[in-house]
């Protein structure tokens, strides 16, 4: 090694990632907690997939392809969302979602003669090669999440307990199911497109395991997410920085470590 | 306690239902209730298990969708969406299976889900549920589970709701409990829709109906 690890901070790219880090390993297990209280797991396969389509439609299009993977997943977020009201809930349309957009996205490459390649580079990006746009609608939608979370705070408790409870206090769950989905998908959408598909689970679902293995509540929860997501993610960055690797799979080792040890406090 | 007259019909329903059927798919699990509750009555619904009790005041509370016929609380029908913001303000619910959600949710927080959030904390202290405010529902035993319920509809007949519907409320409770939980709810909800297996909670009702494969009759007392 030529470098110590603190001196790859005088990159750009390095500065860029970590602060694309340090917002959403703060907010996004926000996100990781009401995908596990939706019961939603496979939503990052299907917004992966769907993003893909976006892609596919942009490149086709001849409009911005970052930008309309996120507007789809967005779309399609919101429209899955009146689906959660059905006894068997949101997981199998999810899955349902997921192959029928990878067919879609590879139609319309196909019939627009376009190299199928080109879209999943597209699709597979890293934290190491995020622009500065990137950073930004990062934040913006780092800033919607937080919003939402806010404003929706006491439906949203009520609401991940029980639909029908929450609907008895007067929740407007329909809405608040759309508005959550929505925020959801987007923030997916971006973060599979900006950080690569791997990363996305150790911001958003691993910290959220972690976290509803150690609190009784649902603040609690998200406490322990956000915490477990900045400790694990930045500490596994300076590691990545440490042994010169790649921080997709470090990240996802470190905070997945952490997410086992959880495990151990369960009785 | 009120008789069943004719110059009832004067007084307004609360709660009427109109030859409603619910299904789950090819299941029909209530044919064909039509049930009127008017302001005042204390209705109890009693029957086997699997007749229908539950569907039917899920089917009222807006829950079960799958069903023809009408609801109409307070003459505003349930069906409507538009009417929800004051039929959910209109009912104190108890439920029978009290979700134990795979999420976590403390027993204040679901006291403050309550129409009126201090009554409804002053109720669950009144029912000795003091120490296990800051407690996960989760962690709760059915009769403390059902206390807190309780609590929360107690705080909802306070601030306002006009009608209680309460499924099997005291099926958890020892003896004793029932017995005051069945004074506590005819004494509390000038109207009330439960379901029930409890002599203590029919013998305080007006009206008694029985379901029995889906169908509801009254039973002549
Ligand atoms: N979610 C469901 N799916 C299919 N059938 C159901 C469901 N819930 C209840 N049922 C059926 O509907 C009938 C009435 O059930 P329920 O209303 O819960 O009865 P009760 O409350 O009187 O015990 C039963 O035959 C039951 O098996
Ligand atoms: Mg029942």
């Amino acid at each position: 090694m030529t470098a110590a690890w603190y001196e790859y901070f005088a990159l750009i790219p390095v500065q860029r990632a970590f602060v694309a880090l340090c917002i959403s390993s703060a907010v996004f297990p926000v996100v990781g907690v009401w995908i596990l209280g939706l019961n939603i797991v496979p939503v990052r396969f299907a917004m992966m997939h769907v993003a893909l389509l976006g892609i596919a439609l942009g490149m086709v299009l001849g409009l911005d392809t970052a930008l309309m993977g996120v507007v789809c997943c967005g779309i399609v977020g919101i429209a899955l969302a009146p689906l959660a009201d059905k006894p068997t809930g949101l997981a199998g349309p999810m899955g349902l979602v997921m192959t029928l957009a990878i067919a879609a996205a590879l139609l319309v490459l196909s019939i627009a003669g376009v190299n199928a390649n080109g879209a999943f580079e597209l699709l597979w990006g890293s934290i190491l090669a995020m622009r500065e746009q990137d950073v930004w609608m990062m934040a913006g939608i780092s800033a919607a999440v937080v919003g939402v979370a806010v404003v929706f705070r006491r439906d949203l408790t009520l609401l991940l307990y029980d639909r029908e409870i929450a609907r008895s206090s007067g929740v407007p769950i329909g809405l608040v199911t759309t508005i959550v989905m929505g925020v959801i998908a987007l923030a997916i959408g971006a973060a599979v497109r900006q950080t690569g598909a791997l990363l996305v689970d150790a911001i958003t679902i691993l910290p959220a395991l972690a976290a509803r293995n150690m609190a009784q509540s649902q603040r609690g929860m998200i406490a322990w997410a956000v915490g477990i997501g900045l400790v694990g993610n930045l500490g596994g960055f300076i590691l990545t920085l440490v042994i010169n690797q790649p921080p997709g799979p470090v990240l996802v080792v470190t905070v997945s470590i952490i997410t086992l040890l959880t495990y151990l406090k369960r009785r | 306690m009120m008789n069943h007259r004719e110059s009832d019909t004067d007084i307004p329903a609360v709660l009427a239902t109109d030859a409603l059927c619910c299904r789950y798919g090819t299941t029909v699990a209530v044919r064909d209730a039509t049930l009127v509750v008017r302001a005042g009555e204390h209705i109890a619904l009693i029957g086997g298990n699997g007749s229908g009790k539950t569907t039917f005041l899920r089917a009222v509370m807006g829950f079960h969708r799958e069903y023809s016929g009408h609801i109409t609380i307070g003459g505003r029908t349930v069906a409507s969406r538009g009417n929800h913001p004051w039929v959910y303000r209109a009912i104190a619910w108890m439920p029978q299976r009290q979700a134990t959600g795979a999420f976590p949710l403390l027993v204040h927080e679901l006291l403050d889900s309550s129409l009126d959030p201090a009554a409804a904390r002053q109720s669950a202290i009144d029912l000795a549920m003091e120490p296990f405010l800051t407690r996960n529902l989760s962690t709760l035993s059915g009769g403390q589970l059902q206390r807190v319920f309780l609590s929360r509809a107690l705080g909802s007949l306070t601030g306002g709701a006009q009608l209680l519907v309460a499924d099997e409320p005291t099926a958890a409770l020892d003896f004793a409990g029932q017995q005051a939980m069945a004074r506590l709810l005819t004494e509390s909800a000038q109207t009330m829709l439960v379901v029930t297996h409890d002599r203590a909670l029919i013998e305080r009702c007006d009206r008694v109906y029985e379901m029995a494969g889906g169908q509801m009759r009254e039973v002549p007392r």
